[in-house]
């Protein structure tokens, strides 16, 4: 005890810092730091297969510069479209899952018989729907249900949603992006759960007497809701835009992603990972300006 | 009918106080709960899809245009699954051992040392605690699969590749989970909680299983859920062979690399898949929401 004494307490403390987050440390430089090096390497050399010192096949690799980005911008026939389709479809989901949480999270967070079992509903599509399910329940599911039985039954078989729209006599654009919502609506719900629960847990941490001050000054539901409600979510908001962005941006549907992911198991490592950091970049820009102006535009107004 | 659905699941009860502090028309209420009964109804049509998929007789599963409800449930196609699997030669429960086993002892250490990395992150005071949390931050952004070739790599040089550490040793590195903790603790532990364990003599050891652990328990119990299904739904990218150690997902691929007629084997396997989370997310559920609302505390 005596000893610990005069090593001063904050020394200690930093030992003890390291102690508790060595195992992790282990971890994150094993599985994420080296692969993440040796991933920038290969995508700034060509990566081969050569026989070795001892007659086994080896990886090799040489380095050759910004060679495999040149290639897979200005050569590669299909990759500057696949981002532009995963930028611009994570452009169109982004708005439409962070609208549907709030909403949900509204309803849910009302007073009403059966509230808790809503709750768990719609969370239930976040534990379940992950990997191999995900992939045959939206593959099965997807595809037969939205086609037909969707259409009949819960249209109960008098009118498809196509036939909705031509009569609403919309604008293409607009009749196209709705057609699409309803086309994904069981992916956009499924990718809202945790998104809601972050919004939900938002809305129950505002002080209730920020209502009831306003209910006194006679606000209305619509005022209580942009000076009150939407102010005090701003930073969850944040939060649950990032959170959405990562999340359509590095799930295994994202075009991008997948592409990426036959490739490597073809056996492309270094095109592939110059292909990988590119795409990282990209939408580490989107991410980066879509957060400056939500800062800016609305945050800044109430801070 | 209408009147007495509605009356059963109307918003506000009026006869009680506060309930029906928001005033609102009974269409409004009506309408809101419209809302919430079809959202809920669209969030659980694809899982009650497959469910019902699964107790479907061939000849149902092979209609066109596909039916939503069965007409002649069976069994049938759980039944087969075990004989569907015999030419690997390793029965089904092996599989399910292995991915009960896998799943439970990665979640338990992912959350200790998530836990651990998390109680050092924000209470410690040493350099470079700072550059950690923003690698944390960073590897969130990142797709697991992108990585998958260079982490085989460090497999086969630690020569683990075909055994059960494949599975286990990459969660040491948990990102979300130190990321949720961490706030919470920040959250929720104050500093002075801290100096009075240590005037009262406890160590940091005994400090973070006998205060922190206590504390942070809605925090922990939501990681454990999103640890449970991420490495339940794992399927490692070719580092393992031996029949023997396989998981659940690796077998789903092989049944439906079998074509239309093992749609419903496959379904039915799905819904032996989808028990274990939510029996885990039923013990952790009521800590969910209380442990997202500490990660919106601070940026």
């Amino acid at each position: 005890m005596k000893k610990k004494k005069y090593r001063g307490i904050e020394q200690i403390k930093s030992r003890y810092g390291w102690l508790f987050i060595s195992t992790w440390l282990v971890g994150v430089v094993l599985f994420f730091a080296i692969p993440i090096i040796q991933s920038v390497i290969y995508s700034f050399s060509q990566v081969y297969f050569a026989e070795g010192a001892d007659g086994t096949m080896q990886m090799q690799t040489d380095w050759i510069g910004i060679k495999n980005y040149n290639y897979i911008i200005n050569e590669h026939t299909d990759y500057l479209s696949w981002l532009g389709r995963s930028v611009t479809n994570f452009l169109y989901s982004l708005p439409v899952i962070v609208l549907l949480s709030l909403i949900l999270a509204l309803l849910l967070n009302q007073k009403f018989r059966g509230r808790l079992f809503f709750r768990a509903l719609y969370f239930m599509p976040v534990i379940i729907a992950t990997g191999v399910v995900i992939n045959l329940v939206d593959g099965m599911a997807g595809t037969d249900m939205t086609s037909s039985s969707v259409n009949e039954s819960v249209s109960g078989g008098m009118f498809s949603v196509q036939d909705v729209i031509s009569v609403l006599d919309l604008p293409v654009q607009v009749a196209e992006f709705v057609q699409k919502i309803i086309g994904d609506i069981f992916d956009l719900i499924w990718n809202s759960g945790i998104q809601t629960v972050l919004f939900l847990a938002g809305l129950q941490s505002i002080p209730s007497t920020l209502y009831e001050a306003s209910k006194v000054e006679g606000a209305t539901k619509w005022e209580e809701f942009w000076f009150i409600t939407f102010p005090m979510l701003s930073n969850v908001t944040l939060l649950v835009i990032v959170y959405t962005m990562v999340e359509i941006l590095v799930s295994n549907n994202n075009v991008m992603v997948s592409h990426i992911y036959s490739l490597m198991n073809a056996a492309v490592y270094d095109t592939t990972s110059a292909m990988m950091w590119f795409y990282f970049l990209a939408i580490g820009a989107v991410m980066g300006i879509i957060v400056v102006l939500f800062k800016k535009l609305l945050q800044n107004r109430w801070s | 009918m209408l009147k007495k659905l509605y009356y059963k699941f109307r918003l506000a009860n009026p006869k009680k106080p506060n309930a029906n502090r928001f005033t609102r028309s009974k269409f409004g209420n009506f309408m809101c709960m419209l809302l919430i009964v079809s959202a809920g109804l669209f969030t659980m049509l694809p899982l009650i899809y497959s469910v019902v998929t699964s107790f479907k007789p061939i000849d149902e599963l092979l209609i066109f245009p596909p039916t939503f409800f069965v007409r002649r449930p069976t069994t049938v196609n759980y039944v087969a699954l075990p004989g569907l699997l015999s030419s690997l030669s390793v029965p089904l429960s092996r599989y399910i051992f292995n991915s009960l086993f896998i799943t439970v002892v990665t979640s338990v250490l992912n959350i200790i040392f998530s836990a651990m990395a998390a109680f050092s992150l924000s209470k410690g005071t040493y350099k470079g605690r700072k550059i950690f949390f923003l690698v944390i931050q960073f590897a969130l952004m990142f797709n697991a699969y992108t990585l998958s070739i260079p982490q085989y790599l460090i497999f086969s040089k630690l020569r683990i590749v075909d055994t059960y550490w494949v599975y286990i040793l990459p969660q040491l590195a948990g990102t979300l989970g130190v990321f949720l903790i961490k706030q919470y603790i920040e959250g929720y532990v104050p500093d002075a909680l801290m100096e009075a364990a240590k005037i009262d003599g406890a160590g940091y050891i005994r400090i973070f299983w006998k205060i922190i652990m206590p504390i942070i328990k809605p925090a922990w119990l939501t990681v454990v859920l999103f640890a449970f299904r991420d490495i339940w739904a794992a399927i490692p990218n070719g580092t393992i062979f031996n029949e023997e150690l396989k998981t659940l997902p690796q077998i789903v691929t092989q049944i439906t690399a079998g074509g239309i007629a093992r749609n419903g084997s496959a379904m039915a396997i799905t819904t032996i898949m989808m028990i274990p989370p939510i029996i885990v997310y039923f013990i952790s559920q009521s800590n969910v929401v209380e442990a997202m609302s500490s990660a919106g505390i601070k940026e």
